[in-house]
């Protein structure tokens, strides 16, 4: 990023911004007024390449590339406080679980991520819970008499994330793990 | 008081302890539920939710329809569980295309998502008045000697318009629930501060956070007994963490990390045998030198 990278005009999507705030909940990605208070409050605002207020920014100057090419769009940790505290009501963390959404349609997943859903899609929980695992597990919650876990129905978990588009990654996922 | 027990991964599959002590404190304070049968992962707020809105929202509804059928309200024990399906009930309550599309999927399954059951957390209830004095009465060993720092995370209370529980920035449920089992809850600069857990892809995030906040902590004038945590990651995170901080630099970081429910369940007098209270990498032998047990 050392090289001032410039952008013609004509480069720039300006849709992008519309892309975005026609999605649930992300309207407001429109009102930003740059006041800066999301990046000051941003729990991971020294770790990222874009703070929260340039990649609102970014977005509605419409450096698409940019912005879903950002570590700073996976970097998140989910705190809330850019949303909390936004005087013009953005909804910033939101906005950015969107942009995370945009930039797995284009094949930019990283693995931590597909690797969660291929658990969940093989286990229905978020940590493994077949064979060797399951085994250990129970006996441990047995010793603590502790009910037994009826576990989750994975005809139909796995069905949803077919259904709503996640089917590809999980076979990447598998093919991932070889 | 009868809920649907939603326990998520975490807190059943590797923290099993916990689960044990929020059972035990329940059935003291005469809460009964009914377990979710075939309920999954919530799913998680971090991976599912940054992968595909829908698929999150619709295997969250999914979660939701079987606490609908026993008719009862949600109780959560984890703080992600809680943020994730207070979230895809506040949203599909507000937003109707969101309602449908999530409908039109698991109508093919034969469930139908209404709407019809609350999400709560056992920080909410518990900080209710009524029941902190419940829990005030069944105190048996009041834990008046113990500091107490709380870690309320970020997805018990913010963001506010999602959760509309306590205050996001000035928040007091645990501090209440402290307080009514005769401990005394610190105030301190990083109270606040995120654990850094849902950082997934920089480690050094989270190692940084943990030690600011436990620094800050072992440097208060008060000598501070422990630290509870309403969510496994949270509580996990810090105590994981400061013990490899321990190991790697010169800095001496031993603040006990338990979960809330293990507390009450000490003051409630619940035979520690049964709690695993050592199952963690900073043991409390302090703190349960000072009680007694």
């Amino acid at each position: 990023m050392s090289d001032k990278v410039v952008k013609q005009a004509k480069d720039l999507d300006n849709n992008f911004r519309y892309e975005i705030s026609e999605k649930i909940g992300a309207k407001s990605l429109l009102k930003c007024i740059q006041c800066g208070v999301c990046s000051s409050g941003c729990t991971v605002t020294e770790y990222v390449d874009l703070q929260p207020h340039r990649v609102v920014a970014s977005c509605l100057l419409g450096l698409r590339d940019e912005v879903l090419s950002s570590n700073a769009i996976w970097t998140c940790s989910l705190c809330h406080r850019c949303t909390e505290r936004c005087p013009k009501n953005v909804d910033y963390s939101f906005i950015l679980a969107l942009l995370r959404n945009m930039a797995v349609k284009e094949g930019n997943v990283p693995i931590e991520y597909s690797a969660t859903i291929n658990t969940i899609y093989n286990n229905g929980f978020v940590i493994p819970y077949t064979g060797g695992m399951k085994t250990t597990i129970d006996r441990r919650r047995n010793k603590m008499d502790l009910p037994e876990i009826v576990g989750p129905n994975l005809d139909e978990i796995q069905f949803i994330i077919k259904e709503t588009g996640l089917g590809n990654l999980i076979k990447k996922a598998e093919e991932d793990e070889k | 008081m009868e809920f649907a027990l939603y326990l998520g991964c975490t807190i059943p599959l590797k923290m099993p302890h916990f689960e044990k002590a929020f059972r035990e404190i329940s059935e003291i304070l005469g809460i009964t539920y009914k377990e979710m049968e075939g309920a999954g992962c919530c799913p998680d707020p971090v991976a599912t939710q940054s992968l595909n809105i829908d698929t999150w929202l619709t295997l969250g509804a999914r979660n939701l329809a079987i606490a609908e059928k026993l008719g009862l309200d949600i109780m959560t024990v984890c703080s992600g569980c809680y943020e994730t399906l207070k979230t895809v009930y506040v949203l599909l309550e507000e937003n109707k295309a969101a309602f449908d599309r999530v409908n039109a999927i698991l109508g093919k399954l034969g469930i139908e998502y209404k709407g019809t059951s609350k999400v709560l957390h056992f920080a909410e209830l518990f900080s209710q008045d009524e029941m902190l004095e419940k829990i005030k009465s069944k105190v048996v060993k009041p834990l008046d000697s113990l500091n107490i720092a709380s870690h309320y995370g970020c997805h018990l209370i913010r963001p506010s318009k999602i959760m509309q529980f306590d205050d996001p920035e000035r928040p007091e449920s645990m501090d209440k629930i402290l307080r009514a089992i005769g401990a005394s809850p610190l105030e301190f600069a990083a109270k606040l501060e995120c654990c850094g857990f849902c950082a997934r892809l920089q480690d050094e995030i989270g190692m940084n956070l943990v030690e600011e906040k436990m620094t800050e902590l072992k440097d208060l004038d008060k000598e501070v007994d422990g630290m509870v945590a309403v969510c496994p990651a949270c509580a996990t995170q810090y105590d994981r963490k400061e013990k490899m901080i321990s190991r790697k630099s010169e800095k001496e970081l031993d603040i006990p990390v338990l979960y809330l429910a293990e507390l009450i369940a000490i003051a409630f007098g619940v035979d520690t045998t049964k709690l695993a209270l050592k199952q963690r990498a900073v043991k409390p032998t302090k703190l349960m030198e000072k009680l007694k047990i």
